[in-house]
């Protein structure tokens, strides 16, 4: 019983890794730019096709691909604040959304169209290999793929502390006409936020290629978790959704243990509704940080 | 009948149908000439004497649209199955007339199979038409066959289509011999299979799982477990967590192909020793091998239609792998036999009348040849349009190709056992 418990929140945390790299990205976005990014899903799904093509066509390893995938939706990134994004910024918050859910739904079937419908699986050596200790077991490929989330996750904590650059989008976040008035250039720092965020989901595309089928509509499975980390660590707090992300992939699992299969999600969205309902401002308590 | 065709081929052009009038007016005699000339041009006009009018047999399949991978195998089984009868000299009752196949896309949506069964129909003299191997496709198409009274003949394998239907032939297997099979299967692994039941909790999965459940005590197989999951999840783990601790020897998966890859992958991750039955559709098709790869070896399955089952089966086959670089999977392999069925019934009818091929059909009593390439080798219609000889045949992965395994007459390679 107690293996099984284990079993479980290993399986949570492990899965929970991916949630937290898509859900940072939606957080970051939304904290800096202050515009909800409904297109992240789809970024995700291109970094799966990144890492798919380099391993059919070139045998570069799925994690390799990191190199290739972060830097490709980096500059994706930074091209859609300067051209798309930028323009629809203003009092009014209709434009915004209708713009990034365009861009979902564009993203989505120019891909149906480019790669159709047919799931593409990448094998590796460590694909289907697993670490067994005494009963429980711990996937090589997640593993991987949990390990690198938390590093990417702690590179940007330390980059939004750190460097001139990650505080001033801090500043950006906090009070974007203070912000200016200090001499913060908002263009340019929304650009790198975006840019930022899109390679998170680009990262978070590669590390799943190893275990998990790249498809059209992969990113919508992975953004319904993401918005719901968002808003559970309150909305534009990074520790916040890394936080509820693991939370929520362990809470699914465990659901799925001991509830249903098909009752993961009903787990998943009665401990949002709780945290709502205790901390209305999600785990973050209202702050960004 | 020649006579016949040529007259609708110029008229039917033209649209000049009121032709009873002696009086030729110089604008009539134009438009036929011009009519003349151009199908000249175009080769459409036949020569009398020389060949017979081609016959017409319709083709519904999606090739686009999410079951397209599907269609565009049975698409290019049925030009092969065409050509192959052409080349051997079409309908020889009729003067060697060649089968002309029309293809029609429906997309898989089923608004979409309403509309394009009814154009293909109208817009075409039709023979016959065989069509949509995806059961809700395929209810559809069925009924607006029935209306415009085409026989149609199909691969798909819904009970529902045997329901009050003068027009409809079902070839092989039903749905509800499929989950006999199955569980009759896991007997092979296990004299006392203590069988794992996980669907996806969707029409699909819950109404296969049911059936499965409602045969397996007469069939003297435990269910130890019975789970509906929610289909596109994101890990398999914790489920197969629990066909752990279930203690099944045997894992029946109702799965989509995504989710049922993430499954075989976990079992083997967790190290779980348990026989993989996925059933029939996306499981037995190139594609489950090309994405699974190694770990698809030794997993079972249940089809209408295998290209190991006689001599026959395997030209076919050998002849499509020539040109698609795949193994002829059930649907396409099962629909090359249909099209056979419609060219031995053609040969009986001796006629392209539709209502006169849906009688030869529904009397079609093949052994031999290509029309009784399905499991047991032997095709005859019942009064429900249901081929009475008609089963499934129990299939394992070996070595990248789909074996017969199941039941014993119809095995052609022996169980691997893992």
């Amino acid at each position: 019983m107690l293996e099984t418990v284990v079993q479980a929140v290993i399986n949570g945390l492990l899965i929970g890794g991916i949630y937290a790299l898509v859900s940072i990205g939606v957080t970051l976005i939304f904290g800096v730019v202050k515009i909800v990014n409904f297109a992240q899903g789809e970024f995700v799904m291109i970094g799966m096709y990144i890492s798919f093509y380099l391993a059919s066509q070139f045998g570069i390893d799925p994690i390799v691909s990191l190199v290739v995938s972060m830097p490709t939706l980096f500059v994706i990134g930074v091209l859609i604040q300067h051209f798309l994004i930028r323009r629809v910024l203003g009092p009014n918050d209709m434009p915004q959304i209708f713009l990034t859910f365009a861009l979902s739904l564009l993203l989505l079937n120019l891909a149906l169209l480019l790669f159709s419908a047919n799931y593409r699986t990448v094998h590796t050596s460590y694909s289907d290999e697993a670490f067994h200790l005494g009963g429980l077991y711990i996937p090589e490929a997640k593993l991987i793929a949990f390990v690198v989330a938390m590093g990417l996750s702690g590179a940007l904590w330390v980059f939004l502390h750190t460097t001139d650059l990650g505080k001033a989008m801090r500043a950006a976040a906090q009070n974007r006409d203070v912000a200016t008035l200090m001499g913060i250039n908002p263009d340019r720092v929304f650009c790198v936020a975006l840019g930022v965020a899109l390679a998170l989901a680009g990262a978070a595309g590669s590390l799943l290629m190893p275990f998990y089928s790249a498809y059209p509509f992969v990113g919508q499975v992975f953004v319904l978790m993401a918005f719901v980390a968002v808003v559970m660590g309150t909305l534009g707090n990074v520790i916040g959704a890394l936080i509820a992300s693991l939370l929520m992939g362990v809470a699914e699992s465990l659901g799925i243990q001991f509830v249903g299969a098909d009752s993961g999600l009903i787990v998943v969205f009665a401990l949002l509704l709780l945290t709502l309902a205790f901390r209305p401002n999600g785990l973050g308590g209202g702050r960004m940080r | 009948m020649t006579k016949d065709r040529q007259q609708s081929v110029v008229d039917g052009g033209i649209g000049a149908k009121n032709t009873t009038s002696k009086r030729h007016s110089r604008r009539k005699f134009l438009v036929k000439a011009g009519s003349a000339i151009a199908a000249g041009a175009f080769g459409a006009v036949p020569l009398r004497g020389f060949a017979a009018d081609p016959i017409n047999i319709g083709a519904l399949y999606p090739t686009t649209g999410s079951m397209a991978q599907i269609g565009v195998g049975c698409v290019a089984a049925a030009k092969l199955a065409v050509e192959m009868i052409n080349d051997a000299g079409g309908i020889k009752s009729l003067g060697g007339a060649k089968l002309n196949l029309i293809i029609s896309d429906v997309q898989s949506d089923t608004t979409v199979t309403r509309t394009e069964t009814e154009r293909l129909i109208t817009g075409n003299r039709l023979s016959a038409i065989h069509g949509c191997f995806a059961s809700a496709l395929t209810l559809i198409a069925s009924e607006v066959c029935e209306r415009a009274k085409v026989a149609i003949i199909t691969g798909s394998s819904s009970d529902q289509l045997n329901k009050g239907r003068t027009h409809t032939f079902t070839p092989f297997a039903r749905a509800s011999q499929f989950a006999k099979a199955q569980l009759q299967m896991s007997k092979l692994v296990s004299d006392q299979p203590k069988v794992a039941v996980i669907f996806e909790n969707t029409a699909f999965g819950t109404a296969t799982s049911n059936g499965l459940k409602e045969l397996a005590p007469g069939e003297g197989v435990e269910i130890v477990m019975f789970e509906p999951y929610s289909a596109g999840f994101t890990d398999a783990s914790p489920l197969i967590n629990k066909v752990k601790a279930s203690g099944a020897n045997a894992l029946f998966s109702v799965s989509y192909l995504n989710d049922l890859i993430l499954i075989v992958r976990t079992v083997k991750q967790v190290g779980l020793n348990v026989a993989i039955n996925g059933g029939s559709g996306g499981f037995v098709i190139p594609d489950f091998y090309k994405n699974v790869g190694q770990l698809a070896e030794g997993l079972q399955g249940v089809a209408h239609w295998n290209h190991d089952m006689d001599a026959n089966a395997e030209k076919v086959n050998a002849e499509y792998k020539k040109r698609t670089g795949e193994f002829l999977f059930e649907y396409a392999g099962g629909l090359m036999a249909q099209t056979y069925m419609i060219a031995d019934a053609l040969e009986r009818a001796a006629s392209a009348d539709p209502q006169k091929v849906r009688d030869a059909l529904s009397a079609l009593d093949v052994s031999s040849g290509f029309a009784a390439m399905a499991p047991g080798g032997k095709v005859k219609f019942g009064p429900d349009g249901k081929n009475v000889y008609g089963r499934p045949v129990g299939v394992q992965w070996q070595n990248g190709d789909l074996a017969s395994v199941f039941p014993k007459d119809d095995a052609r390679a022996p169980l691997m056992k893992s």
